[in-house]
C-alpha cells in the first residue's frame, strides 16, 4: 500500500470516528422522535410514549408539526383513559391539520363521555363531513348526546339521517332507537308517593320505587317491631318500659322505612339512568372508532 | 470503488453502533440512578434502532429490569413476550424465557410460571434451568400446595448444589389443615364448638354467651306468656348469632390454615432461595 492511500485510509477512520460522536450527540429531531414515539405507542408502551413527546420542545416547530405533537399526546391521554387531558389537546388542533378530523369527533367524545355534553354537542356542530358517512356518523353523534340529555325531539331531529345500512353503525343506529323507546316507557316514580305508600304499609314505597327486595327486608323489622309494641301495650300498659322501648324502636324504623322509601325513588332513578348513559356512551363510541381509527 | 464502499460501510456501522452503545450506557445509569421511566425510554431507543442481536438483548433485560423495579411485573411478561417473538439466538430466547418465568412468579400469577417453566424445559431441552428459575418453580408449586411436587424439585435442586438428598426433610411434615366444613358442622349442633376447632376459645365462649342470652330471653318470655317477644326477640337473637356462629367459624378455619399454609412456604422459601444461592456460588 503507497503512502497517498494509507494516509486517505487514516483520514478517512478519522472522519468516520468524528461523524460517529457528532451523531452519537445530536438531539433527536422531531420527525425522528415522532417515529419513535409511535413506535412505543404500538408496544403499548404508553407511559413512555407520553414522556417522549412530552420532552418535544415546540420552539421552532413549525405549525403542521405542532398540530402533529397536539394530536399524539392527546391520542396518547384518550389511550390511557386520561380524557380530560385528551379533550383538551385534541381540541386545539387546527382545522389545517391532517388530523383535524379524528381530533374533533374523539374530542368531542371525550367531553361528552365526562358529562359535558353540550359542549360535546357544539364541537359536533362545527365538526367537518367531508362525505355521506361522516354526515350519518356526525348525526348519531349528536343523536346519542341529544339521548344523553334526555332531549327526544332533537334526537328525533337527528335520526332522520340514519340510513341503517351503513356496516359501521347500522346496529348502533338501531340500538339508540331501542334507547329512546326504552327510555320514554320508563315510568316516573314519585318520592312523595313512595314515602305515602311506606306510611301505609311499611315497605310498599320500595317496592312502588322497583326495589322490591329491599321493600321485604325492610317491612319484616317494622313489622316484629309493631307486633312486640302491641303486646307491651295490650299486657303491660301504656307506661310500660316494654311499650315504650319497642314503640320507640318501631317509631324510629317506622319513620327511617318512610325516608328510605322516598331516597330509594332518586338511587334508582340514578341507576336506571347510569346503566343507559353507559349503553348509549359505548354505542357512540364504536362507530367513531371504526369509521376514524 | 470497492475501498470507498467497504470505508462507507465502515462509518455506517460504526456511527450506529457508537449510537447504541452510547443509549445503552446511557439508559444503565438512569437505571442506576433509579430514574426508572427514563431509563425504560432510553432501553427502547436501543430496542429502536439497534438490530444487533447482544444489544438488543441488552436492552430488553435492562427494560425488564425497570418494568419489574417499578412493580409492573404483568407488563413485563408482555414485554417479553414481544421480545421473544424477535429473537433469534437460542440461548438469548432461553434467557429471555427464564427472565419471563421469573417475572409471572413476582406478579402472582403461579399457575403462568409453572405452565412457562414446563414449556422452556420442552423448548430447551439441553439447557439446564437456571438455580433462580429452578427456585420459581418450587416456591410456585408451594403456594399452589402442590407439595409432593414441590419436594421431588426441592430435591433435584439440593442434589444440584452438592447436598446429601437423603438428609432433606423439608417436606416431611405437612401443615395439618383443618376442614372448614367440619366446622360449620360442629357450630351448627354445637354452638362454640366450631370456633374451638378453629383454636379461638375466647371466641367460641362469646359465641355460647350470646347464644345462651338470645335462647334464656326467649324462654322466659314464652315462660312468662309474651309468645310475640319469644318470638320476635328471643328466637330472632338466637337464629342470628347461630347462623352467624356457624360462617364464623368457617372464616376462622380459612384463617387458621392460610396461616399455618404462610408459615411452612415462608420456611420453605428461605431454605430454597439458600439452596439456589449455594447453586449459584
Amino acid at each position: 500500500m503507497s503512502l497517498p492511500s494509507v494516509l486517505r485510509f487514516l483520514w478517512l477512520c478519522c472522519l468516520s470516528l468524528s461523524g460517529s460522536l457528532t451523531l452519537a450527540q445530536t438531539k433527536p429531531g422531531f420527525t425522528q422522535e415522532w417515529r419513535f414515539a409511535q413506535y412505543l405507542s404500538d408496544k403499548d408502551a404508553f407511559d413512555e410514549a407520553a414522556y417522549v413527546l412530552g420532552n418535544i420542545s415546540p420552539d421552532g416547530l413549525t405549525p403542521a408539526q405542532l398540530d402533529s405533537l397536539l394530536f399524539f399526546r392527546g391520542w396518547i391521554a384518550y389511550s390511557t383513559k386520561s380524557l380530560d387531558e385528551a379533550s383538551q389537546r385534541l381540541l386545539q388542533v387546527s382545522p389545517k391539520s391532517a388530523f383535524y378530523l379524528k381530533s374533533q369527533y374523539f374530542g368531542a367524545y371525550c367531553l361528552a363521555f365526562q358529562g359535558h355534553r353540550q359542549q360535546a354537542a357544539d364541537v359536533l356542530q362545527k365538526a367537518p363531513v367531508p362525505d355521506s358517512s361522516l354526515r350519518e356518523l356526525r348525526a348519531l353523534q349528536l343523536g346519542g348526546i341529544a339521548l344523553l340529555q334526555r332531549q327526544y325531539e332533537q334526537y328525533d331531529r337527528q335520526r332522520q339521517a340514519f340510513s341503517y345500512g351503513s356496516y359501521a353503525m347500522a346496529n348502533e343506529e338501531k340500538r339508540m332507537d331501542d334507547y329512546r323507546k326504552q327510555l320514554q316507557s320508563v315510568k316516573r316514580r314519585s318520592p312523595v308517593v313512595a314515602g305515602l305508600y311506606s306510611a301505609i304499609l311499611p315497605g310498599l314505597g320500595k317496592v312502588y320505587a322497583g326495589k322490591t327486595k329491599q321493600g321485604i327486608a325492610s317491612f319484616l323489622p317494622v313489622l316484629t317491631l309493631g307486633l312486640l309494641t302491641y303486646e307491651g301495650l295490650r299486657k303491660d300498659g301504656p307506661l310500660s318500659a316494654r311499650f315504650i322501648g319497642f314503640g320507640s324502636l318501631f317509631t324510629v324504623f317506622y319513620v327511617g322505612n318512610i325516608w328510605g322509601s322516598v331516597v330509594s325513588v332518586n338511587i334508582k332513578r340514578s341507576e336506571i339512568n347510569r346503566v343507559y348513559d353507559n349503553k348509549i356512551l359505548f354505542d357512540m363510541h364504536i362507530p367513531i372508532r371504526n369509521l376514524l381509527n | 470503488m470497492i475501498t470507498r464502499f467497504c470505508l462507507i460501510c465502515i462509518f455506517l456501522s460504526g456511527t450506529c453502533s457508537i449510537k447504541a452503545q452510547s443509549f445503552l450506557q446511557q439508559a444503565d445509569s438512569l437505571l442506576t440512578a433509579g430514574q426508572y421511566l427514563e431509563a425504560s425510554v432510553a432501553y427502547e431507543r436501543v430496542l429502536f434502532s439497534e438490530t444487533a442481536p447482544e444489544v438488543r438483548f441488552a436492552a430488553a433485560s435492562g427494560k425488564t429490569q425497570t418494568l419489574k423495579l417499578r412493580g409492573r411485573y404483568t407488563l413485563a411478561i408482555d414485554f417479553l413476550n414481544t421480545q421473544i417473538q424477535q429473537t433469534g439466538t437460542d440461548s438469548l430466547l432461553f434467557q429471555l424465557r427464564q427472565e419471563q418465568i421469573l417475572c409471572a412468579y413476582l406478579a402472582g400469577q403461579f399457575e403462568n410460571t409453572i405452565s412457562l417453566t414446563d414449556r422452556i424445559a420442552y423448548i430447551h431441552p439441553d439447557l439446564p434451568l437456571s438455580p433462580v428459575t429452578q427456585a420459581v418453580r418450587i416456591l410456585s408449586l408451594n403456594e399452589l400446595q402442590r407439595w409432593p411436587e414441590a419436594a421431588a424439585y426441592f430435591k433435584r435442586l439440593a442434589y444440584g448444589s452438592g447436598q446429601d438428598t437423603t438428609l432433606i426433610t423439608a417436606y416431611d411434615q405437612l401443615p395439618k389443615l383443618k376442614s372448614a366444613k367440619k366446622a360449620q358442622w360442629l357450630s351448627t349442633f354445637i354452638p362454640g364448638a366450631g370456633q374451638f376447632y378453629a383454636g379461638r376459645p375466647g371466641e367460641a365462649v362469646l359465641s355460647i354467651l350470646v347464644q345462651s342470652a338470645g335462647l334464656y330471653f326467649g324462654v322466659v318470655s314464652f315462660m312468662q306468656h309474651y309468645y310475640l317477644s319469644a318470638w320476635g326477640v328471643g328466637a330472632a337473637l338466637f337464629g342470628s348469632f347461630h347462623a352467624g356462629g356457624v360462617r364464623r367459624a368457617e372464616v376462622l378455619v380459612n384463617q387458621y390454615n392460610a396461616k399455618k399454609i404462610n408459615a411452612f412456604n415462608e420456611k420453605l422459601k428461605e431454605q430454597t432461595l439458600q439452596l439456589a444461592g449455594q447453586q449459584k456460588e
